[in-house]
């Protein structure tokens, strides 16, 4: 019976958006439901058993002749990877409606929606084994983006939300354009059926319908994860939102990259050509994303674009498409989404007490926040990939990995990449906080606000834990990487 | 035949009100292609799709780039 | 028969391209808008003819109608599910980008979108 929680993980910040929308007059209580439903999205989870649910009880029919099997409704199918990735999306999310709710006396019920709308759609993302609800839900992902940026009250944002809905815009038609193709050569829109299709040989895997469709699908996954030719647009969208709200944006960003990768991966693996186009994708991303953020002097700028860098180590590891490096792929990606989040926290604690993004007009900050700083520095080195931290665990496997799987460039590559990582996130720790401190930068009497110092403690936390006992997450990955192949 | 009337109503429209000089024409332009593309569907074995479409190609998305014209400018400058 | 399926497949092909031109190259932030509706519009015909079957029946169980004869001629119903909840989602970001055109409108005064979306005028956009 406890697979009827499946849907609820999609179900209950959905309804809680539109009543937080709906009440949005009603100050105090809004501020409640939305801490409550926090507090729930994480535990729902825990309460679920292993298992599919399938909408409306249409139950999977066969065919009498062929023996196939068709799903004729939307399925939800729900793993331990899954649960890990809604766990620690559901954790975050409940310490990004602190910080908001802590920073403003008016809590805004349309933004709370936006931000719930987002967690509903990549669980859904996640969860689903139907590719037109891919669709839908990648739709509905990229408008709570472009909403929570614009209603951010930095310079500039409505312009980067219209950029980025234009290209989404342009995007999502040529998935759809995909879902269309497949739909064309398969007759279902279910990911099991489609797999099934093409593993029965019905698809001819090298005709250019099918090439086709798997192009224009990675067109919209490029898209929607910000690899390259969209990592300036992507960088430029986390330095357009607040500071909370780019924490979880970025926690968007590698899930709804993830769950399309993985979703693409089962379909396209046959394709010979797919892997290649994952693993040189994703090291573009990586060399442009540390290249350009040696470039920049606005701190949030810098590291959005390292946020883009280490997607490329996701793709890597997929795109090498052994069991090892698919779960080193999906580790580093359960590694980022905390480190990343953590940083933007403690550079937007930083910007709400200095009033200052740019690097060039600061410094001496260790002698006024050190907490912050030493916080700051933590999740630096973990991005960096200095053990024992979370992010050397990572890294080492898909090092590994790829060394194991015969490409030791790509290894050298990473290895690299780590390492320029390390220069420019030291170049900013120095600049911002080592150096004496410049008589034109004015340091305000604020305090920083507990409620972010106390949410990069509990990431503090996720990070030296994971870095120590990577097995937690690293088994159930691992089963889930080899029921993939 | 009047298939084919249809899709060259629904192209030649789109076209026309892509090189529209004054964006009002362009908006009820854009409600012809949809029209168009309605009865099409409907030719199409989907008359449910049709009936939406009519709904939002027709009235809707005209209304909105109606009114997102009147409260910016006209002239294509 | 009235036409082709390939013909609706070409007029699909066509509107998408005038659409992806548009959004493109027109610099006319209202018309980029447009055109993205006709990518939307192709793509929504491109899954309709799909399920189309020249000759077939519309795909509604009348109480009258035979099983078998249904089953031989009725035309694929699962893309016409999918074009209805593609349509309204069309409608909505269109009816978002409108009013995000229309904020930066009241920012600039233009509806270019090479002076919109440069992000510096009127002194403002540090950075960029």
């Amino acid at each position: 019976m406890s697979e009827l929680w499946i849907p609820l993980m999609v179900v209950i910040p959905l309804i809680c958006a539109l009543f937080v929308s709906a009440l949005s007059r009603f100050n105090k209580t809004i501020k409640v439901i939305a801490l409550v439903v926090a507090i729930v999205i994480p535990i729902i989870p825990f309460l679920s058993n292993y298992g599919l649910h399938i909408f409306g009880g249409f139950l999977p029919m066969t065919d009498s002749i062929t023996g196939m099997v068709y799903h004729p409704s939307i399925v939800y199918s729900f793993g331990v990877l899954q649960k890990i990735f809604i766990v620690i999306l559901g954790i975050l999310a409940f310490l990004v409606l602190l910080i908001y709710i802590n920073k403003y006396k008016k809590a805004s019920g349309p933004y709370i929606f936006l931000l719930f709308m987002g967690i509903a759609a990549v669980t859904a993302l996640l969860l689903t084994d139907d590719i037109f609800n891919m669709f839908v839900f990648f739709e509905i992902l990229a408008l709570a983006q472009v909403g929570i940026v614009a209603a951010s009250s930095l310079d500039n944002n409505y312009e980067m939300a219209l950029k980025y809905m234009i290209l989404g815009a342009i995007g999502s038609p040529m998935i759809l354009l995909g879902v269309g193709f497949l739909l064309a050569i398969t007759g279902s829109v279910n990911i099991t059926d489609i797999v099934a299709a093409i593993r029965m040989g019905k698809v001819a895997i090298t005709s250019p319908v099918f090439l086709m469709s798997c192009g224009l699908i990675f067109f919209g996954w490029l898209y929607a994860s910000g690899l390259p030719p969209f990592h300036t647009i992507k960088s430029g969208m986390y330095s357009k939102a607040e500071p909370h709200a780019s924490a979880l944006l970025q926690a968007f960003t590698v899930i709804s990259m993830v769950s399309i990768i993985l979703i693409m991966f089962r379909i396209y693996s046959a394709v010979p050509i797919f892997e290649a186009l994952l693993v040189v994708f994703s090291a573009i991303a990586m060399i442009l994303g540390v290249t350009m953020a040696l470039t920049q002097t606005d701190y949030r700028r810098m590291i959005g674009f390292l946020a883009v860098g280490e997607l490329g180590f996701i793709g890597l590891g997929i795109g090498l498409g052994t069991q090892f490096a698919i779960t080193a792929g999906l580790f580093q990606a359960v590694n980022e989404i905390i480190i990343t989040a953590s940083l933007f926290i403690g550079f937007g604690a930083i910007a709400y007490l200095s009033g200052e993004t740019d690097t060039r007009k600061m410094g001496g900050l260790i002698g006024y926040y050190p907490k912050i700083a030493i916080l700051v520095l933590i999740s630096g080195l973990a991005m960096a990939g200095v053990p024992p931290l979370n992010g050397f665990q990572s890294k080492l496997m898909l090092v590994q990995a790829s060394l194991s799987c015969g490409y030791p460039e790509l290894s050298l590559l990473a290895i690299i990449v780590s390492i320029a990582t390390f220069v420019v996130f030291v170049k900013a720790f120095y600049t911002m906080f080592l150096r004496p401190k410049p008589n034109t930068l004015k340091i305000s009497n604020k305090k920083a606000p507990k409620s972010m110092v106390f949410a990069m403690v509990v990431f503090l936390i996720i990070i030296i834990v994971l870095g120590f006992f990577p097995g937690i997450v690293t088994t159930g990955i691992s089963q889930f990487a080899g029921g993939l192949l | 035949m009047f298939g084919y009337v249809l899709m060259i109503i629904t192209v030649v429209s789109a076209i026309l009100a892509l090189i529209q000089s004054d964006l009002f024409k362009a908006a009820i332009l854009t409600g012809f292609s949809g029209g168009a593309l309605a009865v099409l569907f409907q030719l199409l074995l989907a008359p449910d799709v049709a009936l939406t479409q009519a709904i939002v190609g027709v009235a809707i998305i005209p209304a909105f780039i109606a009114l997102a014209v009147k409260k910016t400018q006209r002239e294509d400058s | 028969m009235l036409f082709t399926q390939l013909s609706v497949l070409i007029t699909a092909g066509v509107l998408i391209i005038i659409g992806l031109l548009a959004a493109i190259f027109i610099d006319n932030i209202i018309k980029k808008i447009i055109g993205i509706a006709f990518i939307e519009e192709g793509v929504n015909l491109f899954i309709i003819a799909i399920g189309y079957r020249p000759g077939g029946i519309v795909p509604i169980i009348m109480p009258n109608v035979d099983k078998a004869y249904y089953a031989a001629n009725a035309a694929y119903p699962l893309p016409f599910g999918l074009v209805l909840t593609s349509i309204v989602i069309g409608a909505s970001t269109l009816a978002v980008m409108l009013a995000l055109a229309m904020v930066l409108y009241k920012k600039y005064g233009t509806l270019s979108t090479s002076v919109m979306l440069s992000g510096n005028s009127k002194g403002e956009g540090k950075d960029e």
